[in-house]
């Protein structure tokens, strides 16, 4: 039943052009909309059929590269995982805030991106390679621990929905925290104290304030504020062990 | 300024769950208390060292503008409380974050559940207080000028903030930075966030009953009562005649401190209490020096978290944000603390007379041989 008509307020901006260098709400209408239609095929419409020069970022439009992170009726989502009977047929899109807007609803992720680096997002250790050259094994118990923040996809939804970051774009935010609980928690990783020291700064854990905004903005249903409560807890007691409590999801 | 501005904005545009709100009224009702606590403290240490502006300190907090005021600051506290140990629930078990929002409401339900009875009380108190014949009202615009010299006090203390910020800056120089892999990992925040909760859990159950004793059972309108028993000080003897309330410099403070308000000075009311002597302790002494200690720092802190949040693009003014709580933190410990540590002589109480009849030559009957006398 493809009959709804929806109208969209997006916010634009475009730089290079003078007059709308400052953002400014532009509205479309759209007919023929199914309420099954996703956000991103709806702006993909505009941008094909009314207006050509509306600038957005996406890649894989299914959820998992995490580059159509945007502020979606006052809510951060990912565009290509909003549909339109989620969010009602008058739709205010918006870019992330937070982030400096290159144009319309792209933004320029390298601050984001720069936290993350700075929590040392990689794998380190001091032990050597598996006799077999293959995976350094765990214990199923032991990637419990830090199974949720794996799924990490950087699109800076949940960072961006923190008002402790738009307040402060030196906070290194809740994405940076994730990516680093994942190898914080990682008993075959060596870098914990390193990590948990960079994070122990004033700009590290302690400017969150358990506001509990990024928990539901992340696309990927990690729990956000979970996971940074425990890197919290893991500075506080100078040690990874005993902090995570795992919900048993597999029997032995 | 800016980022403050964009993000108040912002928070009223994000469509964030409750714990986005009960962050909101966090800031909001914390905020709230250190305001009050900056007069309250600075007003109380007047009791020992100018009993005549204590006097006036306390005719101002009866008049209406600080009566509303005071429901305004017990709902805060309440709700800070509430919230707080909402918080520290929720900073020790991560893992139960899916009844945080759950949480979020029941602290909004205890506060409201709390807040009936103790409102119910206090609105008592001000039923009593202007039903009393020839009530006595200090004027608003005495009221006002009343706070001017804190008014003062904030200005001169924010421009000592950015003289000491920008020296400070100018010494150490530089952008503060994000984190990064040169820093060895900072021991202060780590302890400013241990203090912040083991604080609150200790600040509750004091602060509840200094609510309790102050606001509800006794409100301040009691305090000026004239032969009025002083809450929590036991009663030991009988109200002193009129003709040693005239002249009181030559009676000893040991016959001054019966439990019961003889003068009904606001300054004896407070001196009854501290002088009061458990087994040879001065027990209201120390609660109200730990309560002192617990609460400024506590809100000091809180002061500097909320002033940083918003001040991080400049480095400067992050560092006279910082100034500025460091002068204020010391500043209500060390005249709260003087004030709690100085023993008074009989003086005072008479001192608080004269400036009482001042206030009100209709507060006693001894008040117009005061005014007589004094003149």
């Amino acid at each position: 039943m493809s009959d709804l008509t929806v109208k969209f307020k997006i916010r634009r901006q475009n730089p290079e052009v003078p007059g709308k260098d400052k953002p400014y709400w532009q509205e479309f209408t759209l007919t023929g909309v199914d309420p099954t239609d996703r956000v991103l095929e709806m702006l993909h419409r505009i941008k094909w059929e009314q207006d050509g020069t509306l600038s957005l970022r996406r890649s894989c439009a299914h959820g998992v590269c995490g580059s159509d992170a945007m502020r979606i009726n006052g809510v951060n989502a990912l565009a290509c995982k909003v549909l339109v009977q989620d969010v009602g047929n008058e739709i205010m899109v918006e870019p992330i805030l937070g982030l400096p807007v290159i144009k319309d609803l792209i933004v320029d992720m390298e601050p984001f991106f720069e936290h993350y680096r700075s929590v040392m997002p990689y794998f380190i250790t001091n032990d050597p390679k598996p006799a077999d050259g293959r995976e350094r094994l765990q214990t199923q118990d032991d990637k419990d621990k830090f199974d949720d923040t794996t799924k990490c996809i950087l699109c800076a939804c949940c960072t961006t929905s923190c008002p402790s970051y738009w307040a402060n774009g030196k906070y290194v935010g809740p994405a940076a925290i994730v990516q680093a609980h994942r190898f914080i928690f990682d008993t075959r990783d060596h870098g914990t104290q390193e990590r948990l020291n960079i994070l122990a700064e004033e700009n590290g854990v302690w400017r969150c304030r358990t506001i509990y905004n990024c928990t539901p903005a992340c696309p990927r249903e990690i729990q956000v504020t979970k996971a940074i409560g425990e890197v919290k807890l893991a500075i506080q007691r100078g040690k990874r062990e005993g902090i995570v409590r795992v919900v048993h999801a597999h029997q032995h | 300024m800016a980022s403050l501005v964009m993000t108040i904005r912002e928070t009223l545009r994000y469509r964030g769950a409750i714990g986005q709100w009960s962050w909101v009224l966090h800031r909001l009702s914390g905020l709230g208390v250190v305001l009050f606590l900056v007069l309250h403290v600075i007003d109380t240490s007047w009791a020992v060292f100018f009993p005549g502006l204590y006097e006036e300190a306390i005719a101002s907090y009866q008049s209406p503008l600080f009566t509303i005021g005071e429901f305004i600051l017990v709902a805060c506290v309440i709700y800070h409380a509430f919230n707080g140990l909402r918080i520290v629930i929720f900073d020790f078990r991560p893992d139960l974050w899916r009844f945080q929002a759950k949480a979020a409401l029941y602290v909004l339900g205890a506060t409201v559940v709390v807040l009936i009875p103790v409102f119910l009380g206090m609105i008592g108190h001000v039923l009593a207080h202007y039903g009393e014949e020839g009530v006595f009202v200090l004027s608003l615009d005495k009221v006002i000028a009343g706070q001017l010299p804190f008014l003062a006090g904030f200005v001169v203390a924010i421009i000592a903030a950015l003289v000491i910020g920008g020296a400070w800056n100018a010494v150490t120089g530089g952008e503060e930075t994000t984190v990064s892999a040169k820093q060895s990992g900072s021991k202060l925040e780590r302890f400013w966030w241990s203090f912040m909760r083991v604080s609150g859990l200790l600040i509750i159950p004091l602060v509840f009953g200094h609510l309790a004793l102050m606001h509800i059972i006794q409100g301040v309108f009691d305090l000026t009562l004239s032969g009025a028993t002083v809450a929590g000080v036991a009663t030991t003897g009988s109200a002193l005649s009129n003709g040693v309330l005239t002249d009181i410099m030559s009676t000893n403070m040991a016959s001054i401190l019966n439990g019961l308000n003889d003068t009904g000075t606001a300054t004896e009311f407070v001196l009854e209490r501290w002088n009061f002597l458990v087994g040879g302790i001065a027990l209201w002494r120390i609660y109200d020096i730990l309560l002192l200690i617990l609460v400024s720092l506590h809100g000091f802190n809180g002061l500097r978290y909320v002033l940083t949040d918003y001040s991080m693009k400049s480095p400067m003014l992050r560092k006279s944000a910082i100034a500025l709580t460091v002068i204020g933190g010391i500043t209500l410990v060390v005249v709260g603390g003087l004030a709690l540590l100085t023993s008074v002589e009989a003086d005072a109480i008479h001192t608080a007379q004269e400036s009482i009849c001042e206030i009100n030559p209709e507060h006693a009957d001894w008040c117009s041989e005061f005014v007589v006398t004094s003149d």
